[in-house]
C-alpha cells in the first residue's frame, strides 16, 4: 500500500482507505523520527555549564528548547554567572534553579518566557542585551496604564524584530535601551489588545492598553467543525445554543430556527408530528436542486433526504405522492445538540463543496466531560396541540342545492358538501345520515374532527470520564399523537459520544446514533381521495361532522357523505385507511487527530449516515371510489459515506502574523436504492397483503453518486485586527461525463476590526467590517442524466420497453457555479449594550443545471441543460440591545430582519418559464419565470376592461378568463424575528415574535369552498338571484340575471379565476414563549440544578390576511411553495418542560 | 521537521491530481436498471398498446352515448369548461409515449433492408397515431415531432392538417407497397396482426380510405383520388381482418388490459351495482332511446340496469340518463349502464378499424359514384351485419344471431329512393351505433357529414353556448413551452377553443 502511494499509481476508488493509509504512514514517519522536539510548553532539557554568564546560558536554552526570553535591560547582568548540571529535567525546574539565586522570577507565556526581578534592583541599567558595544544606545521609557489610567504591571514590552524586551514594573513603568531612535515597540498583556507604538525618536512613550471586549473572544464553530474567533471571520455566521431547542420543543429541530436568524427562512410543515421542515438561507439558489442547506453534524455531512421524495402538490392517488414522510433533520434529538451554527455565505461553505451552495447548518452534539462520578441529565417535555384556525365560512344559507334544503337522504347525499340551500332558519332537514336534524349552522366541525394532539419526550443522558476518555450517552423517546385521530409518531434515539486521548499526540472522537422512527397514518394533502381533511373542512355548513361517524358500515365499507365518491369520508380514512412507516437510521462517525509537530495536526474522519425505510399505504377494500382497494409501498435504503483527511497548521509566522492553514481531501459516496411497489384490487376483500393483489408492479431505482474533492484554506491574521481567508477546492463529480466532471473554485475574504486598529470614540466598544467573495460549484444532483436508456416495463403479455426517462439526457453537462459577494459591518455600542450587525450579499448562480420543461411534442417532457441563471440579493440586519442589566433583573432584546430579492435571470434560449408544480386540477401553477422571483404563483384572472368592468363572454354568460399571469411570489422576501429575554432572579421569560412578508398563497380549499357554496364570496344572489353586469368582449354593456338555481354553476365557474383565491401570505406570529423557573435545589445534594418551564409555540397570530387557513399552511418541503392544499390544519402547542441535572 | 512530512503530503496530493480523481465514475454513473439500446420489437409492442390506449373517452359523452350528473372532466356530454383539461390529454400522452416509441423503432431499423416489414408496420402505425391526433386538434407538430433527442428540436413547428394528410397518404402508400412476404416480421410482438403482412396492407389501405373520406367537404377531388387508390389496394372487408389490438388479459398489469374497458371500469363502473358509480356515469338517454326505438338487438349486448344489484338486460327496463342533471338523481340506480360482460370485459380486443366502418364508408363512396363494386344498399347492409357480428369478439354475451341481424336489417333498409342526404343520414345513424365504442370516429364523421344529427345538450353554464365540440384544445403547456409555433398554428387555424373548425371541417 505504501509503495502504491509513493509510486502514484493508486486510484481514487477508495479515498477512505487512502486516508487511512496516509494516516498510518504519517504515524510511522513520526514515530521513527527520533529526538523530535515536540512543542511542549515545559519541555525537558539537559544542560551542563559552569560559571557561564546568565545571558549566555539563556541563549543556550533558547537553542535547546526553542523558547524566547524577554527581560528588561535592568534585570539581567552579564556579570551574574551560572553553574548547573541537569539531565532531562523540565525547563521550568531548570529556570528556577538558574534564576532564583539571582533573585529573579519568570513566567511562561505562549512561546515567550518573561523574566523579571522579584524586587526591582536598585541599581540603574548597565546591562545590555544583544547590542554590539560600539553602537550608540538610546534609552526610552514610559508608563503603561489601562483604559482608566491605572498603571499596569507585568506588561511585556518588546522592540519589534529584535530580542530587546522588558516588562513593566509594579507601578507600570518600563525602560529600554534601543539601538537607535527608530522601530516599533510592541506591548502585550493578557486580556488586552496588543498595542504598537512607533518610537520615532521619542525618549518617553506612554501607552494606554485597551481591554479586549468579550465579543472579541467569542468562539464559533465554522466549516469542518473548526472553532474560530468570531471577529476573524469574513462572513456572517450565527450560532444558536442547544437550549433554544429543548424547552419550547419542535419535534423537528429545523422548525425551531424560524424567526431566529436573519436570512434564514425556516418553515415547519403543517403535516403533524414527524413532519419535515423547509429551510432556505438567502433565497432559493438553484432552479433544480432542493435549495435546502447542507446539514453537518460535528463536521461531517448528514443526510436530509425525504424517503421517496417530497410531497408533491398534486400527487396521484397511489398513496405515495401527497404524504410528507419526514426528512433527515427530523431524526435528530434536540437534547443531543450543544449548538447550531448557521453558515450563510459561500465563503463559509466553500470547504463543504457543492452541497453547501445553499448554506450550511452545523450541528455540534454534546460531548462528555471529565468529572468525578457520572453526570445525569434528565429532560422531559409534555406538549399539547390544538388547531389554530377554523375556516370562516358563510352561515346564512345551509346545505342543499338551488336554494332548497334536503328533505330526503338521497338529496342530503347529493348535496353533502354543498351549501347552496335555503336560508338557515332552525327548521329541520334530513341529513346525510338519513335522520332529521335542525337546519342550523355548525361552526365547530374542525374542532370536533381534530382532537387534541400530544407529544411526550423524555431524554436521559449520562456524561462522565477522565482526562483520557470522556463519554456521553443519551437515550430518548418521543411519543406523539397527531390532532388527526389514529395518526401517531414515535421516535427513539440513542446517541453515544466518545472523546479521548491515546498518548500525548493522538486524540480521537467517535459518535454513534441509532434512531427508530415509527409513524402511522401520516396525513395527506391535495386531492380528495383518502385525504381526511376534506370532510371536516368542506362538509356542508349545516351538517355536523359527527353525523358521518364512524365512516364505515357493518361490512366495513365506506358510508357516503356526498355525491362525489372521490371525496372520501374523513372518518373512513382515519379508521380504515392504513399507512405505516418505519425508519431505522444509523449515524456513525470516527475521527483521529494526530499532533505531528507543534502547530500541525492531521485529522482523519470517516462518517456514514445510513437509513432503511419501509413505507406501506393501503387504500382499503370498500372505499367508494376504489372499491377493490389499492396498495403502495416504498422500500428505501439510503447511505451517505464521507472520508475526510485534513492537515491543519495553526501558529505564528512572525510576531505580527498568525496563520491557520488547512489542506485535505474528501471522498463522498451516496447510495439511494428505492423499490416502489404499487398494486390494485385486493382479490379477497379486506385482506391486505401483496400476495392478494390482482395487479402489482415494482419499479426499482438504484442511484449511486460520488464526489471526490481536494481543498485547502488559509486564514491569515495580522495583529489581531486584520484577517484574510483564502480557500480553494477542486471537485470531481460522478454524475457528469469525464470531460466535464471537475471544477475548481476559490474564495477570498477579509475582516478588519476597526476598534482594535484605531482609537474610536468611547461610545463604540467594537467595530468590524468584513467582505468576501466566494464561488461554489456543483454537479448534476441526479445520476444517469448524461446517457439515454431504455427500460422494460412490467407486462402481463409480450415484453414491452420504452425510454427510461422523459428527460432528454445531456452528455455535455457541466458543473454549475454559485458566486456570493458579501460585505458586512458589526458594531457594539455603549459598552456592548447595543449591537448592530449588517450584511449585504449578492449570490449569483450561473450555468445552473435546469430540468427545462419542453413541449411534449419533442417526444420528451424535459431536457437537462446548463443554462439557468439566478440572482439573490439581500440585506440582513441584526440589532441587539440590553435595556436593563442589574444583579436581579436583565432584559435582552434581539431583532433580526432580512430581505432577499430573488430574480430568475435566464432559463434557456427562447424559454421564459418553467413549471415546477401545479395544483389539484391545475387551478394554479408555480413557475419560474425570467425576470420574476423564484417560485412565482401563476394563474388566470377574471378579465376586466380599462374601467374595471368585468368582461363577459356573451355566449356562455361567464366572465372571460385571462391567460396565465403572475399572481405573486411563493416565497417570502421579508423575514423577521424579535426576541425578548427577561431574567428576574430565578425566573426567565423569553418571547419570540416573528413574521414573513411579501409572499402570496393560493388556496385550493377556498376554490372548493367557493364551488361548494361555503365561501362568503358565494353569498350575493342567494336571495332571489344575482344580476351581473359588465361588458361583452366587444365592449358593449352586458347584463345577465342568474336565478338562484343557476348560482351553483355560476360560482362553480369561479375556479377558472385563480386570482380570486390568491391571498397575501404575510403574517406576524407570537411564535414562542418560554417561562422558566430555576428550582432552588442547592440544598439537595444529589441534584446540581433543575428548572421547570412553561412553553408555548405558535401561540397567537397577530396579523394575517387569510381568513380560512393559516398562512403557513405548507404541506411539502419541496421547492414548490405557495399552495394551500387542504392539508392538516396548523396547530398551537402548549407544554411543560422539566430539566434536572444530577 | 518540515522536510519529513512535506514530500508525503505532496505525494498524497499529486496522486490525487495525476491518477484522476474520477476513476470508476463512468461505471458508477450507468443506470443498472436501463439498457442503452432500443429493442425494436419490445418498443413496437409498447407503441401499439400506448397508441390504442390513447382514446378520447370524453367523446363518449359528446357523441351522446354516456353522461354523468357530475360536470367533472372526462364527461363530454355537457360541453363544460372543465373538459379542457381532458381535451388535451390525447395530445399530451401521444408524443412522449407512442410517438416517441414508434419513432425510436423506425430510427433503429430504417436502414436495414432485412427489416422492411417491421419498418412498414411501424410506418403504418405511426400514420394511424398521427391521423387520430390531427383529427382531434387540427394542425399539430408532425415533421419535427419526436426529434428532441436526435435533432435537439425542442420547439417543433405545427404542420398544417392539409400537409399532414398529404404525408399520411404518402406514408401509407409507400409502406403498403414495401411489404415483402419473404422477410421477417414483428411476429408475436405485433399484437394487431401477429406480423401478417397481408393484413397490414389491408389496414394501410383501409386507413387510407378513412382519411380520404375525411376530405369530402374540403377537397372532394383529393378524397376521390385517395379513396379509389385505397379501394384498389384492398380493404378490410371481413371481420377476420379487423384491425384490433389483441392479447389483453383480465388480471395482470393495467397496460395489458383493454384500455377502454379499464378506463370505464376505473372511472365509474367498477362497483357493478348501478348505484355507486364513482363519477356518476350512465348511458345517455339519446343512445338508449335510439336503441330501444329501433328494437336494436345490441341493446341487450351493451346495456344493463341493476335490479337489486343484479344486471338485467331486458329491453323494457333500459333507460338512459339525461345530460342535463347537475346532481345525483334519487332514481340513479334505475338508469342503464355498460354491460360488464361485453364492453367492460378487460380481455376483449380493442377495435381500431373495422369491417363495418369500411362498408359504411364504401356505401358513401358508392353513393358518390367513386365505387361501383357493390351497391350502397348492399354495402350499408354489410356494414350493419359486420357491426352486429363483431360483438362476438367480446364473448358469448355479445353474440347476435343471424336471424336478429336479418330482422333488424329488414326494418332498417337504406332509403334508396330518397335523397342522397337521407341515405347518408341513414348510413351514419347506423355508423353511430355500428362503430360504437369508437366515439372518435363517430365524432369525425359527425363533423364531416352532420350525421347523426345529434341535438346538443344545453347544460347550464356550458362553455360552448350549447354547441357540440368541433375540436379538442391544445395543452396549455404548449402556450408556455412552444409559444411561437402554437401562436402560428392558432393564427392559421383559428382560436384554440372547442368550436374552431379544422381544415377538413370548414
Amino acid at each position: 500500500m505504501t509503495n502504491n502511494i509513493l509510486s502514484g499509481q493508486f486510484s481514487c476508488k477508495n479515498l477512505v482507505s487512502i486516508i487511512f493509509t496516509a494516516f498510518l504512514l504519517l504515524l510511522n514517519v513520526f514515530s521513527m523520527a527520533e529526538n523530535v522536539h515536540f512543542q511542549d510548553p515545559d519541555p525537558r532539557i539537559s544542560l551542563n555549564v559552569s560559571k557561564i554568564p546568565v545571558t549566555e546560558v539563556l541563549r543556550r536554552i533558547n537553542k535547546l528548547a526553542k523558547v524566547d526570553f524577554a527581560y528588561g535591560s535592568d534585570v539581567l547582568s552579564s556579570s551574574d554567572r551560572v553553574t548547573i548540571n541537569v539531565k532531562d529535567e523540565k525547563l521550568s525546574v531548570v529556570l528556577k534553579m538558574i534564576l532564583e539565586p539571582l533573585n529573579l522570577q519568570f513566567s511562561i507565556g505562549d512561546n515567550l518566557i518573561i523574566i523579571e526581578a522579584v524586587r526591582p534592583r536598585n541599581k540603574l541599567p548597565a546591562a545590555k542585551a544583544s547590542i554590539s558595544p560600539d553602537q550608540q544606545e538610546i534609552p526610552i521609557k514610559g508608563t503603561v496604564t489601562d483604559q482608566k489610567g491605572l498603571p499596569l504591571p507585568g506588561v511585556s514590552v518588546k522592540l519589534k524584530g529584535s530580542s530587546i524586551a522588558t516588562t513593566t514594573t509594579s507601578d507600570g513603568r518600563y525602560s529600554l535601551l534601543l539601538p537607535d531612535g527608530s522601530g516599533t515597540l510592541i506591548f502585550t498583556f493578557m486580556g488586552y489588545l496588543v498595542q504598537e507604538i512607533a518610537v520615532a525618536g521619542r525618549a518617553v512613550a506612554d501607552v494606554a492598553m485597551k481591554e479586549q471586549s468579550q465579543e472579541l473572544t467569542e468562539v464559533v464553530v465554522t466549516a469542518l467543525g473548526i472553532k474560530r474567533d468570531k471577529k476573524s471571520l469574513a462572513y456572517a455566521v450565527s450560532e444558536i445554543s442547544g437550549s433554544e431547542f429543548t424547552q419550547a420543543r419542535e419535534n423537528n429541530v429545523a422548525n425551531a430556527l424560524t424567526g431566529k436568524v436573519a436570512g434564514v427562512n425556516a418553515t415547519g410543515l403543517s403535516t403533524g408530528p414527524g413532519g419535515s421542515s423547509r429551510v432556505i438561507i438567502r433565497g432559493n439558489g438553484s432552479l433544480n436542486g432542493s435549495n435546502q442547506p447542507l446539514y453537518v453534524i460535528n463536521g461531517m455531512p448528514m443526510d436530509n433526504s425525504t424517503p421517496g421524495g417530497s410531497a408533491t402538490s398534486n400527487g396521484g392517488s397511489d398513496g405515495t405522492g401527497n404524504v410528507d414522510r419526514g426528512d433527515g433533520i427530523s431524526g435528530i434529538n434536540p437534547d443531543d445538540i450543544e449548538s447550531i451554527s448557521v453558515l450563510k455565505g459561500g465563503t463559509a461553505a466553500a470547504l463543504y463543496g457543492a452541497r453547501a451552495a445553499n448554506g450550511v447548518i452545523l450541528i455540534t452534539t454534546k460531548k462528555g466531560r471529565a468529572q468525578k462520578g457520572v453526570g445525569i441529565d434528565f429532560n422531559s417535555t409534555f406538549n399539547v396541540d390544538r388547531v389554530i384556525v377554523s375556516p370562516d365560512w358563510q352561515y346564512e344559507y345551509g346545505q342543499g342545492t338551488d336554494g332548497t334544503k334536503p328533505v330526503t337522504q338521497s338529496q342530503a347525499l347529493a348535496s353533502g358538501r354543498r351549501s347552496f340551500g335555503a336560508r338557515i332558519d332552525g327548521s329541520s332537514f334530513i341529513a346525510a345520515d338519513g335522520l332529521s336534524h335542525t337546519y342550523a349552522a355548525v361552526k365547530d366541525n374542525v374542532k370536533d374532527f381534530y382532537k387534541t394532539g400530544t407529544s411526550f419526550t423524555n431524554t436521559l443522558a449520562f456524561t462522565g470520564g477522565n482526562d483520557n476518555l470522556t463519554y456521553r450517552f443519551s437515550g430518548s423517546n418521543l411519543s406523539s399523537n397527531s390532532i388527526l385521530p389514529n395518526s401517531t409518531y414515535n421516535r427513539k434515539t440513542a446517541n453515544l459520544s466518545l472523546n479521548g486521548k491515546v498518548g500525548s499526540r493522538v486524540s480521537f472522537e467517535a459518535l454513534a446514533q441509532y434512531n427508530v422512527e415509527n409513524a402511522r397514518n401520516r396525513p395527506t394533502a391535495g386531492d380528495a381521495l383518502g385525504n381526511p381533511n376534506w370532510t371536516p373542512l368542506l362538509v356542508a355548513n349545516t351538517t355536523d361532522v359527527d353525523w358521518l361517524k364512524p365512516g364505515f358500515n357493518a361490512g366495513g365499507n365506506e358510508i357516503p357523505w356526498n355525491d362525489a365518491s372521490i371525496a372520501t369520508n374523513g372518518y373512513f380514512v382515519v379508521n380504515k385507511f392504513r399507512q405505516k412507516d418505519t425508519k431505522n437510521r444509523f449515524i456513525g462517525q470516527a475521527g483521529l487527530t494526530f499532533q505531528l509537530v507543534k502547530n500541525l495536526t492531521a485529522k482523519a474522519t470517516v462518517s456514514r449516515d445510513f437509513y432503511n425505510y419501509d413505507y406501506e399505504y393501503i387504500l382499503p377494500s370498500g372505499t367508494l371510489y376504489t372499491p377493490n382497494g389499492q396498495y403502495a409501498a416504498l422500500k428505501a435504503d439510503n447511505a451517505e459515506t464521507n472520508g475526510l483527511l485534513t492537515l491543519n497548521y495553526s501558529g505564528k509566522i512572525t510576531d505580527d502574523f498568525t496563520l491557520n492553514a488547512l489542506a485535505g481531501g474528501n471522498q463522498q459516496r451516496s447510495v439511494y436504492n428505492l423499490l416502489s411497489t404499487t398494486g390494485r384490487n385486493f382479490t379477497i376483500p379486506y385482506f391486505y397483503s401483496t400476495t392478494n393483489l390482482s395487479t402489482i408492479a415494482s419499479v426499482p431505482t438504484n442511484n449511486r453518486t460520488a464526489i471526490n474533492s481536494l481543498f485547502a484554506s488559509a486564514d491569515l491574521g495580522f495583529r489581531s485586527y486584520l484577517f484574510l481567508t483564502l480557500t480553494g477546492r477542486q471537485d470531481w463529480f460522478s454524475t457528469l461525463s469525464p470531460e466535464n466532471n471537475h471544477l475548481f473554485y476559490p474564495s477570498i475574504g477579509g475582516s478588519f476590526v476597526l476598534s482594535d486598529a484605531f482609537a474610536l470614540p468611547k461610545v463604540i466598544s467594537f467595530a468590524k467590517i468584513r467582505a468576501s467573495w466566494a464561488q461554489v460549484g456543483g454537479g448534476a444532483p441526479d445520476p444517469y442524466q448524461i446517457n439515454l436508456g431504455y427500460t422494460s416495463q412490467p407486462s402481463s403479455g409480450q415484453p414491452i420497453q420504452n425510454v427510461t426517462s422523459t428527460t432528454i439526457s445531456n452528455r455535455n453537462l457541466q458543473p454549475y457555479t454559485s458566486t456570493t459577494t458579501e460585505a458586512g459591518i458589526e458594531a457594539k455600542l455603549l459598552n456592548n449594550r447595543l449591537g448592530v450587525d449588517l450584511t449585504f450579499y449578492n449570490r449569483k448562480t450561473t450555468n445552473d443545471i435546469v430540468y427545462t420543461a419542453i413541449s411534449g411534442t419533442t417526444g420528451f417532457n424535459n431536457v437537462i441543460l446548463n443554462v439557468g441563471e439566478l440572482d439573490n440579493r439581500g440585506v440582513e440586519a441584526l440589532f441587539t440591545g440590553t435595556p436593563a442589566k442589574t444583579k436581579n433583573f436583565s432584559w435582552n432584546v434581539s431583532y433580526n430582519v432580512s430581505y432577499n430579492k430573488n430574480t430568475v435571470q435566464k432559463l434557456s434560449e427562447g424559454l421564459n418559464q418553467i413549471q415546477m408544480a401545479s395544483s389539484v386540477n391545475s387551478y394554479a401553477f408555480i413557475n419560474n419565470i425570467v425576470g420574476q422571483s423564484y417560485g412565482s404563483i401563476v394563474g388566470t384572472r377574471m378579465q376586466k376592461d380599462a374601467s374595471g368592468n368585468t368582461v363577459f363572454n356573451a355566449t356562455t354568460g361567464l366572465p372571460v378568463t385571462t391567460g396565465l399571469e403572475v399572481l405573486g411570489k411563493g416565497v417570502a422576501p421579508w423575514t423577521m424575528g424579535i426576541s425578548n429575554d427577561f431574567r428576574f432572579k430565578d425566573f426567565t421569560l423569553s418571547i419570540l415574535v416573528d413574521g414573513k412578508f411579501g409572499n402570496k398563497i393560493f388556496s385550493l380549499m377556498d376554490v372548493y369552498a367557493t364551488r361548494l357554496g361555503l365561501n362568503k364570496m358565494t353569498l350575493p344572489g342567494r336571495d332571489g338571484g344575482l344580476t351581473v353586469t359588465g361588458v361583452t368582449q366587444s365592449g358593449a354593456p352586458y347584463t345577465r340575471f342568474i336565478p338562484v338555481s343557476g348560482l351553483q354553476s355560476y360560482y362553480d365557474n369561479y375556479k377558472s379565476y385563480t386570482d380570486l383565491f390568491v391571498y397575501n401570505a404575510g403574517f406576524v406570529k407570537l411564535r414562542q414563549i418560554i417561562l422558566s423557573y430555576a428550582l432552588p435545589v442547592k440544598k439537595i445534594a444529589a441534584v446540581q440544578s433543575a428548572a421547570i418551564s412553561l412553553v408555548a409555540r405558535n401561540l397567537l397570530t397577530i396579523y394575517k390576511q387569510t381568513d380560512n387557513f393559516d398562512p403557513e399552511q405548507s404541506f411539502t418541503n419541496s421547492s414548490s411553495q405557495g399552495f394551500e392544499s387542504i392539508g392538516l390544519p396548523r396547530t398551537r402547542t402548549i407544554g411543560l418542560n422539566l430539566m434536572v441535572k444530577f | 521537521m518540515k522536510r519529513q512530512f512535506s514530500p508525503i503530503i505532496l505525494v498524497f496530493l499529486l496522486c490525487f491530481a495525476l491518477s484522476g480523481c474520477d476513476k470508476g465514475f463512468e461505471e458508477m454513473n450507468t443506470n443498472p436498471n436501463a439498457s442503452p439500446l432500443v429493442n425494436p420489437a419490445f418498443t413496437f409492442t409498447k407503441a401499439e398498446l400506448d397508441g390504442a390506449a390513447n382514446a378520447m373517452v370524453l367523446l363518449q359523452g359528446t357523441m351522446q352515448y354516456t353522461t354523468s350528473y357530475n360536470d367533472v372532466a372526462g364527461f363530454g356530454a355537457k360541453y363544460v369548461l372543465s373538459q379542457r383539461s381532458s381535451s388535451y390529454l390525447a395530445f399530451t400522452n401521444a408524443y412522449p409515449k407512442e410517438i416517441n416509441e414508434i419513432i425510436s423503432v423506425i430510427n433503429t431499423i430504417k436502414d436495414d433492408p432485412a427489416q422492411v416489414n417491421l419498418l412498414s408496420a411501424s410506418r403504418i402505425w405511426k400514420a394511424y397515431i398521427f391521423s387520430r391526433l390531427t383529427d382531434l386538434y387540427g394542425d399539430i407538430p408532425y415533421t419535427q415531432a419526436g426529434k428532441g433527442y436526435t435533432d435537439a428540436i425542442y420547439k417543433p413547428v405545427y404542420d398544417t392538417q392539409q400537409s399532414i394528410y398529404a404525408d399520411l397518404f404518402k406514408e401509407l402508400e409507400e409502406a403498403a407497397l414495401a411489404f415483402d412476404a419473404a422477410r421477417a416480421t414483428f411476429g408475436q410482438a405485433d399484437l394487431i396482426y401477429g406480423g401478417n403482412t397481408t393484413q397490414w396492407k389491408k389496414f394501410a389501405y383501409s386507413l387510407m380510405l378513412r382519411q380520404a373520406m375525411r376530405m369530402t367537404k374540403v377537397d372532394p377531388a383529393a378524397a376521390e383520388l385517395w379513396a379509389k387508390k385505397a379501394i384498389a389496394g384492398g380493404l378490410i372487408l371481413d371481420n377476420a381482418d379487423i384491425a384490433k389490438v389483441n392479447g389483453y388479459v383480465v388480471t395482470g398489469q393495467d397496460i395489458n388490459k383493454n384500455p377502454l374497458a379499464l378506463n370505464m371500469l376505473n372511472s365509474d363502473y367498477i362497483q357493478a351495482n348501478g348505484n355507486s358509480n364513482t363519477e356518476g356515469g350512465k348511458f345517455q338517454d339519446v343512445f338508449i332511446n335510439s336503441l330501444k326505438a329501433n328494437k336494436d338487438p345490441r341493446l341487450a349486448v351493451l346495456s344493463v340496469v341493476y335490479i337489486n344489484g343484479r344486471p338485467d338486460t331486458s329491453a323494457a327496463i333500459q333507460k338512459g340518463m339525461s345530460a342535463m342533471l347537475g346532481s345525483k338523481p334519487s332514481d340513479f340506480v334505475t338508469y342503464s349502464e355498460p354491460n360488464q360482460r361485453t364492453i367492460l370485459q378487460l380481455n376483449s380486443p380493442y377495435l381500431l378499424l373495422t369491417n363495418a366502418e369500411m362498408n359504411f364508408l364504401l356505401a358513401e363512396a358508392a353513393l358518390r359514384g367513386w365505387y361501383t363494386g357493390n351497391s350502397a344498399a348492399a354495402l350499408y347492409e354489410n356494414g350493419i351485419t359486420a357491426a352486429m357480428q363483431q360483438w362476438t369478439l367480446f364473448g358469448p354475451a355479445g353474440i347476435i344471431t343471424p336471424n336478429q341481424i336479418s330482422t333488424y336489417i329488414r326494418y332498417h333498409k337504406l332509403p334508396v329512393s330518397g335523397t342522397v342526404a337521407a341515405q347518408l343520414e341513414q348510413i351514419y345513424n347506423e355508423f353511430w351505433v355500428g362503430v360504437y365504442p369508437n366515439s372518435q370516429e363517430v365524432f369525425a364523421t359527425y363533423r364531416r357529414t352532420g350525421f347523426p344529427a345529434l341535438v346538443p345538450n344545453n347544460y347550464v353554464g356550458n362553455a360552448t353556448g350549447g354547441k357540440i365540440f368541433r375540436r379538442m384544445e391544445y395543452p396549455m403547456t404548449e402556450q408556455n413551452l412552444n409559444a411561437e409555433n402554437y401562436k402560428a398554428a392558432v393564427a392559421r387555424q383559428g382560436p384554440d377553443d372547442f368550436l374552431t373548425r379544422m381544415w377538413w371541417d370548414k
